[in-house]
Parts: C-alpha cells; structure tokens; sequence
C-alpha cells in the first residue's frame, strides 16, 4: 500500500515538472524576442527649440554591458576605474575634463582663486547645486566631504592627505582649501571623484558605506544597485545642468568577455563596454550592425626589473633586454593592432611625452646591440643569461601567457639569454613583488589624474615606488620630479619631464612596453560616445535613436 | 521507529565533526597558501603604512593560533564574521544574496538532468542491445564529457545569437526585478504573482539549467539503464510477465520503480556535484551566483567570506545528503546503523 503511494507521488511530482517547463517554454516564446524593454517613446523629454525641427526620438533606456565591477559605492574608499566612471555620472567634483579632451573645466565651481604661491585654493562654488534628493549642496557639504575621506582613510585619501592642511568654509558658497606645499597639477587633483560633495545625511561620517546608493551631485541618480547583477541609474531631476537625452541606464555585469560579445549580439546591451578581446573588436568591426568607438586610452603596460637582484643590478643587462624587447610583435601577434607600442612611461598623446627608449634603442628590436651589451656584462653562447620572468594570469587578461612568451621569445632570439617563465595569482604576485623576490614582472598603470606627473613620480621617485619591490633611488631623477611638481609654467615642466624619462631609457629600471586603446562596441543605433584618456563612459551623452 | 531516531541522530552527529574538520582545512590551506587580502585588495598603489594598518584592524598580525582560536569561539556564536574586502560586508549577507541565485540554478539543472537521464536510461534499458540502446549509451558518454563552457557557449549561439529566443546572459531583465522575498526569481515572482517577472527569470533560467541539465544527465542514463537491465532480469519481473500483466505496467510499476533506489542515493551525491559544476556555469552564463562569488574571493584571499562560505555550503550539501539518507532509509528499511 505505502510503496504504490510513494510511486504515484513521484508519477505527480514528475508530471507537474514536466507541466511547469511546457508552460514556461509557452510563456518563454510569447514574450517578444527584445530585451531591452519595449521602451515606450514618449516624448518626455521635452523637445527644445533647436532640435524641434529633426523631430528625433531617443529610447528612454539604454542597457550597457561591462565585465568590471563595482568596489565601494563610497568615494572615500572607492579607487578604480569602474567605480569612479559611476561616480562621474553620479557626484561630480568641483572640476571635471571637457569630454574628448584632457582639459579641465568647471564642474561645480563658477570660478576658483589660487593664491600664496599656489598655496591657497579659494573654490567659488554654484548656487544651483543639489543633491539627488533635492537638499541643497553648500560649501559645508563639500568641507564635510573632503574631511571625511581624510577620516576615513580608505586607499584614495592619500589625494586629500598626501596635499591638503586644512579647509575652511568661508561663506555658504565658498570653501578654501590649504596645501601643504604648492602642487602644480592640483587642480587636476581636484577632479577626482573623492573631491565630490556627498550628503551629510545619507553618509555614516567616519564609516565606509559600500553599498550606498545616494550619490551626491550629477546628472544621474542610482535607483537601484544589485551587487555583480546591475545597476540602474536614472535622470536626477534636481540636476543644475541640462537632462540627458537618455531618461535611465542600466549597467550589466559579466563574467567574461565573450558572455559580453555574445549579450551584444543577442541584443540584450546596446553596448559593450570594457573589456572585449581584441579577436572580438575585430570581427565586430566588420559587423556592419554594431559601430566601434576607439579613443586614446591612458593605461601603459611595462616590464619591471627587480635592481637588487643580480644579475639585474648591472645596467649592461637591463640594456640590453630593453634593446631586445620587440614590441611590434605583442601589439601585432597578441592584441592583433588594438594596442599601440610605446617608448616611455609618459603616453603618447599627453604633454611632455618623449619616445626615449626609441632614441637609444630604437623602434624594432636591435639585437646586435644586444648582444654586445651582454658580452661586455660577462655573458656568452656557453655562458648564457638565465633569468625569471613572472607574469599573473588573473589580473590583466587572457593575453598576458601570450605577452610573456613573447617577451621570452624576443629576448632568447639574441642567443646569450635564457628565459624560464613563471606565473602566480594576482594576489601572490603582489605579495611576492613587493617582498622585492621576482627579478623580472609584468605590470599595468592606470592613471589616478591626468597629468605626467602621475606616470613618473610614482615609478621613480624614492620611497614612492617602494611597490615596486625595487625601491632604486637616484638623486638626480629626485631633484627634477620634486623641481616639476612645484613649478607652475608648463613649458618648463616639460623640459625636466623630458630629462626624467631620458635618465630611465638609459638606465633601464622599468621598460614600457605598450600603450592601451580603448574600445565600446554599440549597435548602429547607439550615439554620443566620447572616449578618451579619462578612459570612462559619460552616460549623459549617450542615446539611442529609436525609428518612427 | 526508534532504529529511525537513532539513526537520524547519529547522522546529524556525524555532520558535526566533518564540518569541523572541514573549517580547519580551508582555515590553513587558505593562510598557507602565499597572498594576502589586503594587497590583494588595495592593489600596488596602497603605501606600507595604510597596509599595515589594514592588516591590523583585520586583526592578520595576530599568531595564527589566536586568528583560529578567535574564529572558532566566533562560528560558534553563529557569527560568520565580515569579509576583509570591499566594503568589509557580514558574510552572511553576501552568502544570502549569492546563495539563492545558485539554488535556483542548481535546482533547475538538478530537474532537467533527472528528467533526461530517467528518459533516456529507460529507453536504453528497454531496448537492451538495440540501436537505441547504442544511441543512448553513445549520449551519455558524449554529454557526461562535454565542457561546460563551451557547450554553454554553443547553446548561446544558437538560441541567442541566431535565434534571438533566449538570453545568454544574467537572472532577469534588471527592469523587472521581483520584490525580493527569498530571492529565488522564479518563486519571488509567482508570489508576487508578477508575470512579466516570471517569464523573463524563466527564459533566463532556461539555457543555463538546459547545460547543467544536459551534461549532468549523462550518469544518469547510465544508472537508469544499468539498474533498470539488473531489475527486468529478475524472478519478480518474469512472474509479471507469466501472468499476463500489461508490458507498460511491468516496466512503470514494477521495474522502474525498483530500479529507482540506488538512483536516489545518486541524486544525493549528484546535488554536491551540481553544486561544483554551477561554478562553470555561472561563469559562462554571467550568473550572479555563490560558485564565482567564492573562486572570486579565493582569489583574493578574502580569508573570512571564503570560511563562511565552504562552512555554509558543508551544512548545505551534509543537509541534503541527509535528507537523501532519510527517505532512503524511509524507503528501504534494510537501512539502519
């Protein structure tokens, strides 16, 4: 009696399974294959004098897909480039770059004031400013802002801390900031999104809030964030500039870069945002359904020797590895054009850049120069150069097993180096490399503000390139990156800029390898993408031409 | 009864120590192994000073004795603790807003690769030695060893890209989100009784489970037949048929359902590996679940939310496994300690 009743309760379980995944295949193919939302174009947005005539009508959503992700929804915690191009959109600083350009403009500030030697910023804040709830923003918010990242000291505070005395409010819309010494590229500094105002009222004042969806003052508002699924932004009403053309942004999140080339082409994004595999790019680009945006990318990568490590202590060797690196075929071979080589650790395209390690070593690989190097440092066919190379397959890529051997491969093709390759997980790399235990490693900068500074002191000054696990010191270099952080003429700048990244190509401590584009794939549809060293999307202005 | 009592009980002891043992491991192996959550987290910019004082707030410059000690006394308290990274979240917080993703996931695969596997060990197992027998032992082989990905990437192809019928991508349409409730879309939304919800989680649902499904089905088939073979040649089965019984009952009635026992005790292992094979899944489908969550902080070293997480799902899989024992032993009373 008991076992037939089991059994038929099996038989009903197994029937209303089979029952519910009939109706979801039903229900599945009743839904319209678009999954976009049918976005119901209204005219919301309404239509201005200028563009009346066009009658042009602009989707209300538009779905971007990434395969970043959000850190800290807190920008005194937050320091990653994914992050912060939310926070672009979301709470602006008191300055801001022009988009398509690396000029800055005003932001939140009508005017600003320096004063004592570059010592005194007197920041002349706007009356219109709002919070995304509609609280007014004063020159208190932004005070209590600023102090609080330095309270807080999450990893970007150093931009508060590193540079700033005090604060002081001298009337409801004007704040004065004090700096310790004069920087030249503050007001680069003050574009950063830690600089943004945020609400005292929505922000624990000596906490880290991470998941904090309030924002501060921008053209769009977070209506809802699911950590790794999406984000979803929405016009801020109480925004003192124009409304963007496109009423909400969703953000989707992937998992790799071929679930993202395979969501753009299912429809489910309007695009695809970083990072695609270059194959992808490619192929998309012969798509004549999707358009691909290219714009300048600010992020180097390079190769960095450990100089306390023989036999990487003697300049001959560095030299002549730096001679022997063939860099056309990494950006050819592996990121197949989407890259370009690059000869100093200034980018191209940024003032003061300067091809050095063109000029000593030349573009292609010059390996009888090479090889003499290494026979004057001792070396030969019986007596080889045996070396290290590590590279983290976790943190930059696919690509990078591909960058290494190729490294290898140039380097062994002068016949007195021997190069074994080796790899570990990001978070041991940095361990390993900042114990100053990997004689040769691969990495990547992204920069912080847009200023050449950013791409030099940091890497050479003493003490401050003790991440490197190579804290080399030479005065000289010392003396002229201090000069140029305190000088104010550009021109001038430039010029000790330039005889820094001299000194590097000659000694060789770190070589640059290449320079990253960047790339947002979109359907035909999709306009008003600017991409450019700043190297983020501005969502508001962004937009979808819908037909009819 | 009491024979039940008791061996529900020495099963839900014997949960205990295994976890324990369990949690000691990953305790080690993760602070053995070289990396460390702060640099991994704060990256190469973060000067030694504020890594220092990271590292002590996360209380890492204690012996580890006292790390383990003190982590121990926490567990339990039922405190699972914080994560070291991002926003330093409760743990348990990021395991439940992870966890129901892959439940909902694994219990959909689960569903369509039993479904698969009885259908296609049944037909093996009846037409033992004929072509259809070939063609579903041929199945299972060529499913039980195909790549998650790239099978994943194949169905994506063909019912995303060319079709344009399913997502590849995500658990909803982010614009349609259910009230959250347990956070099982699918359940969420028939609460909440939101159609358009339900059928875009189901539509989403449907290529990642169809993976599992398929490629977990295969043992199945082989289970199905093999057991099915072993039942239909037994004294019982020949009985039935001398006296007459319809074809169809001999098989339903009696054959499969005899079969169906070791089955059963299969489908519990099974769970656990559903578990393991939803990393791999998740991953291809960008499936906001537990699996990549955890290989994520492994991979930070995220000491804490890594512990909770092997913790949580030991309980999960020992629980499962134990009810699997309960109806097995419900079922089967020759089984007893």
């Amino acid at each position: 009696m008991k076992r037939s009743g089991i059994s038929k309760g099996v038989l009903i379980v197994i029937v209303a399974i089979i029952i519910v995944i009939i109706a979801a295949v039903v229900l599945s193919y009743k839904q319209p294959s678009k999954q976009t939302t049918p976005t119901t174009t209204k005219p919301t947005t309404t239509p201005s004098n200028a563009t009346q005539q066009a009658q042009k009508k602009y989707a209300d959503v538009i779905v971007i897909g990434t395969t970043d992700k959000v850190s800290d929804l807190d920008p005194a915690n937050a320091y990653d480039f994914f992050t912060w191009e939310v926070f672009y959109n979301t709470m602006e600083a008191p300055l801001g770059y022009i988009p398509g350009t690396t000029k800055l403009e005003k932001k939140l500030i009508t005017n600003y004031e320096v004063s004592n030697e570059g010592k005194v910023y007197i920041l002349h804040l706007r009356k219109d400013l709002k919070f995304a709830d509609g609280t007014p923003c004063t020159a208190k918010d932004l005070k209590w802002s600023i102090e609080r990242v330095a309270r807080i000291q999450g990893d970007p505070s150093w931009f508060v801390l590193d540079f700033m005395e005090d604060v002081k409010v001298l009337d409801t819309y004007t704040l004065e900031i004090d700096l310790k010494k004069p920087v030249s590229f503050y007001p680069a500094v003050l574009a950063v999104p830690t600089y943004a105002p945020i609400p005292s009222s929505k922000y624990p004042p000596d906490k880290i809030s991470s998941d904090n969806t309030a924002g501060g003052v921008g053209p769009y508002k977070i209506v809802k964030f699911v950590r790794d699924q999406e984000l979803i932004l929405e016009t801020n009403p109480y925004y003192y500039g124009a409304s963007p053309k496109t009423k909400t942004v969703v953000i989707k999140f992937y998992k790799d870069a071929t679930a993202l080339r395979l969501a753009l082409q299912s429809g489910e994004i309007d695009v695809a945002w970083r990072t695609l595999n270059p194959s992808d790019i490619i192929s998309l680009k012969k798509n004549s359904n999707y358009k691909v945006w290219e714009g300048a990318g600010s992020y180097i990568r390079y190769i960095v020797f450990n100089t306390k490590m023989p036999p990487l202590d003697n300049r001959l060797v560095r030299q002549a590895l730096a001679a022997a690196l063939d860099r056309q075929s990494i950006v050819q071979k592996v990121f197949l054009g989407t890259v370009e080589p690059l000869y100093s650790l200034v980018p191209k395209g940024m003032w003061s850049h300067k091809d050095s390690f063109k000029d000593k070593y030349g573009a292609s690989p010059d390996l009888e120069l090479a090889k003499k190097l290494l026979k004057k440092a001792g070396y030969s066919e019986n007596h080889k150069l045996r070396i290290t190379l590590w590279y983290t397959p976790s943190h930059y890529g696919s690509t990078e097993a591909d960058v290494a051997s190729l490294i290898k491969e140039a380097w062994e093709k002068t016949g007195l180096v021997e190069v074994t390759v080796k790899s570990a997980e990001w978070s041991t790399y940095l361990e390993l490399t900042r114990k100053g235990q990997l004689p040769v490693t691969l990495y990547g900068w992204y920069p912080d503000y847009l200023d050449p500074d950013d791409y030099l002191y940091p890497f050479l000054h003493t003490g401050a390139n003790r991440w490197l696990g190579n804290p080399f010191s030479n005065n000289t270099v010392d003396e002229l990156l201090d000069k140029a952080q305190i000088e104010t003429s550009q021109t001038k700048r430039a010029q000790l800029y330039e005889k820094v990244q001299d000194i590097l190509a000659d000694q060789a401590w770190i070589v640059p390898i290449f320079q990253g584009k960047l790339y947002a794939v979109s359907k035909r549809s999709v306009g008003g993408i600017v991409l450019d060293p700043m190297m983020l999307l501005r969502y508001y202005l962004i937009y979808k031409q819908v037909s009819g | 009864m009491t024979s039940l009592k008791t061996y529900v009980i020495t099963r839900v002891l014997l949960t205990i120590p295994m976890i324990f043992i369990l949690l000691t491991l990953v305790f080690f192996v993760m602070r053995v192994l070289p990396g460390n959550p702060v640099i991994a987290m704060v990256g190469m910019k973060a000067s030694q000073r504020y890594i220092k004082q990271l590292e002590h707030e996360l209380r890492l410059d204690k012996p580890l004795w006292e790390q383990y000690v003190d982590y121990l006394n926490r567990l339990l308290h039922g405190d699972l603790g914080r994560s070291m990274i991002w926003g330093r979240r409760p743990v348990i917080n990021e395991i439940m807003d992870h966890f129901p993703a892959t439940l909902e996931l694994t219990v959909w695969g689960f569903i369509f690769s039993v479904l698969l596997g009885l259908a296609t060990g049944v037909v093996a197992g009846v037409k033992e030695g004929g072509k259809m027998d070939f063609a579903m032992r041929v199945y299972s082989i060529v499913v039980y060893s195909l790549f998650i990905p790239w099978f994943g990437m194949v169905l994506q192809l063909i019912f995303g890209v060319w079709l344009h019928a399913l997502p590849v991508g995500g658990r909803i349409n982010p614009l349609l989100t259910p009230k959250h409730i347990t956070g099982i879309y699918v359940l969420d939304s028939m609460l909440t009784w939101n159609l358009p919800a339900l059928s875009s989680s189901i539509r989403h649902l449907m290529l990642p489970s169809l993976t599992l499904g398929i490629v977990l089905s295969g043992i199945y088939t082989r289970l199905v037949r093999s057991s099915l073979i072993e039942v239909l040649g037994q004294d019982f089965i020949r009985a039935c048929k001398s006296r007459g019984l319809p074809e169809r009952s001999i098989l339903f009635k009696h054959g499969l359902k005899n079969a169906l026992i070791p089955i059963l005790t299969m489908m519990g292992l099974q769970f656990a590996l559903l578990l393991a094979g939803a990393v791999l899944t998740e991953t291809t489908f960008s499936w906001p679940g537990i699996g990549t969550f955890l290989m994520e902080r492994i991979e930070y070293r995220d000491f804490t939310t890594v512990q909770g997480t092997v913790v949580f799902y030991a309980i999960f899989v020992a629980l499962i496994s134990l009810i699997v024992d309960l109806i097995y032993a419900y079922i089967d009373p020759r089984v007893r300690y």
